[in-house]
């Protein structure tokens, strides 16, 4: 086959080459190694070696609850999020015209610092010398400092701080070109700013609400970094129960297994929000 | 059925002010063209009445009722909009049920009145589509029969035609004052094209790029006896004579003599020695080779530009101060007694009666 043939048949593909193999060098091919360790014990043949027995010792009550509790921590972060962006994106990409980059810039701080930075920075903040308990302690209010550090509330804060940008740039991306004539003409047409925000505004963006919330959502359950720094380690989380597994029990095998399945876990709710998420109404038109 | 009241309306946006206490009544149960060139301030007219925009000051009345103030949603007064700003969420029959299904409607009657107002603007067919699976003109329908399924007391309507092509636009008008017609409300229609106003218009107002309305009346009126040189042009092509009153009958303009001219009698501007101005529409006036009898004015010139559109010939002719004038001539006969062709000398009649003066 002449070489031009080979370039206009394969030429899309070509392109497509680099990320392809960066894809499987740092993601395919290292799930391949943590589906084997999950599956694989003691010697022998490979056929000989295939077991469940580490997926026996995970599925126990225990990691059962950490799984809970960060599915929990992950549909509160995310809902929080929303709650928080959805309003302060409205008003930045629909009302405040010139003050739009000010209000942007200050949404969009934590995510151009490193994470580690703006951890830390939260210590300045809520430890026992912080800021919030030092200004407490001048007005009077409390007497002895309060213990926000190492807390569940703490890493919920940071985790809405840091993520709030994941939630914001979708929803952005889609109020900044959303056409306002349909607002006014569902206010024309009797309808209040209420009912015209839930009957046109939030439907019309739900694709960015649902992009929005699963870019939270999904690394807020699997989050280590700031359940270990803010949380202290008190409690555990999925993130800090596989690092556990692997860098302190040494136990790849039994990490492999768990990570595993959380991720089928995160799917399987992923999947379900996703058609919660689409509404009645999409289902209904499909129908 | 009521109509619109508009008491000076001021109104300006970041210190331009684009609507310097304006005045206009619109009778119910009118179709009311609202022309004016681009960027004249009738959109922002059109959007104090829906309630989009807030006037500085002035009151707007609805009937005896004071709207200056009212929310959007509670005036009874409803909006084709000139992008249409149909719901893309929504199927044909839910964008049209919107308004009913809002004002809490029984089903029942939601669905009655649809289903009829459907079938008036012909998409009965199309009830349960998508809207991006409809037409230009489909779309058109379907904005419009969102309103009017409201049964509003006035119906504001923003360039609605301005996104269809030349012939569906000529279809949409007829549609519009059938609609007008069958329902007996208020229109009140914005737009610059000066020929969509005359053909659907009970009554209309011209407003120039102060934004100041300088005439109101129906089509004829204004097109046969423009108030201004402005409406004069804008509506309509006309030549415009500037010149000299003498003797209470003639316009003395510069190298073309004296023109005999009928002063209006109740105008004061209108006397010995003031500067004026004559409209002479393209059509009122004769174009040919041969000495004729009978008019009242006369001037010769050469023909400089031919432009043939089927119905009518267009003809720029020079005259002798070097200005040109347009002359439009009905193309009557298959064989022309006489043909006029580039640089012949022509000759121009007429009448006094079918000129009009004007202050400026």
């Amino acid at each position: 086959m002449a070489f031009h043939a080979l370039v206009t048949r394969y030429g899309s593909f070509a392109l497509a080459v680099p990320a392809l193999i960066w894809q499987v060098c740092f993601l395919y091919l290292p799930v391949i190694f943590v589906l084997s360790d999950s599956f694989l014990s003691g010697s022998g043949s490979l056929w000989q070696r295939l077991s469940v027995e580490h997926y026996a010792v995970i599925v126990d009550s225990l990691h059962a609850r950490v799984m809970v509790r960060s599915l929990v921590q992950a549909l509160v972060v995310a809902c929080s999020c929303l709650l928080i962006g959805y309003p302060v994106t409205y008003l930045c990409a629909l009302k405040a015209r010139r003050l739009k980059s000010i209000f942007l810039f200050l949404l969009m701080l934590p995510f151009w610092t490193n994470i580690l930075v703006h951890i830390y920075a939260w210590f300045f903040v809520l430890e026992r010398n912080g800021l919030i308990n030092s200004i407490l302690m001048r007005l009077g209010i409390i007497h002895e400092p309060i213990a926000f550090l190492y807390t569940n509330a703490a890493v919920t804060l940071v985790m809405i701080y840091s993520y709030l940008p994941f939630m914001v740039l979708p929803l952005l991306s889609a109020l900044e070109k959303f056409n306002t004539t349909l607002i006014e003409a569902s206010l024309d047409l009797g309808a209040t700013p209420t009912s015209t925000f839930f009957n046109i505004t939030l439907p019309l963006t739900m694709p960015a609400v649902r992009t929005g919330f699963f870019l939270v959502f999904v690394p807020v359950f699997g989050e280590y970094a700031i359940p270990t720094l803010v949380g202290g380690g008190k409690s555990l989380n999925v993130g800090s129960m596989i690092s556990a597994y692997y860098l302190e029990a040494r136990n790849p095998a039994l990490g492999s297994a768990f990570t595993v399945v959380s991720s089928m876990v995160i799917l399987v709710v992923v999947w379900l929000l996703y058609y919660l998420l689409s509404g009645p109404k999409r289902a209904k038109e499909h129908a | 059925m009521i109509g619109i009241r508009l008491e000076n309306i001021v109104k300006s946006f970041r210190s331009e002010l684009i609507l310097e206490g304006l005045n206009l009544t619109i009778e119910e149960g009118k179709f009311f063209a609202l022309l004016g060139p681009s960027g004249c301030g009738k959109t922002t007219l059109l959007r104090l009445i829906a309630g989009f925009e807030m006037v500085d000051s002035g009151k707007i009345f609805l009937g005896d009722q004071d709207i200056t103030q009212l929310p959007i949603h509670e005036r009874p007064i409803k909006t084709v909009f000139q992008s249409y700003a149909l719901f893309p969420h929504m199927n044909v029959f839910d964008n049209v049920a919107y308004g009913l299904r809002i004002k809490k409607l029984a089903p029942a009657l939601v669905e009655q009145k649809v289903t009829r107002m459907l079938k008036a603007v012909h998409l009965d067919a199309h009830q349960y589509k998508s809207i991006s699976q409809l037409s230009g003109g489909q779309q058109q329908r379907v904005a419009l029969a969102r309103a009017i399924v409201n049964e509003p007391d006035v119906l504001l309507l923003d360039e609605p035609l301005a996104a269809l092509d030349p012939s569906l636009r000529e279809k949409m008008l007829v549609e519009l004052v059938d609609l007008q017609e069958k329902y007996k409300t208020t229109f009140i229609y914005v737009t610059h094209d000066q020929a969509e106003a005359l053909a659907v218009a009970d009554e209309m107002a011209i407003m120039n790029l102060d934004g100041v309305i300088e005439q109101i009346g129906s089509p004829k009126q204004v097109y046969e006896f423009p108030a201004s040189s402005f409406v004069a042009q804008f509506v309509g092509t006309t030549n415009i004579f500037k010149g000299v009153i003498r003797q209470e009958r003639y316009l003395q303009v510069q190298g073309l003599g004296e023109l005999e001219v009928v002063l209006p009698a109740d105008k004061r501007w209108a006397r010995e020695g003031s500067h004026v101005c004559m409209s002479l529409r393209p059509e009122k006036i004769e174009i040919t080779k041969q000495q004729t009898a009978g008019f009242s004015n006369m001037l010769t010139g050469v023909v400089e530009a031919i432009v043939y559109q089927g119905r009518y010939t267009q003809y720029k002719v020079r005259l002798k101060n070097d200005t040109s004038i347009l002359v439009f001539e009905q193309n009557e006969e298959h064989f022309p007694q006489q043909e006029i062709d580039y640089f012949d000398e022509v000759l121009l009649y007429w009448q006094k009666e079918n000129a009009t003066l004007l202050e400026r």
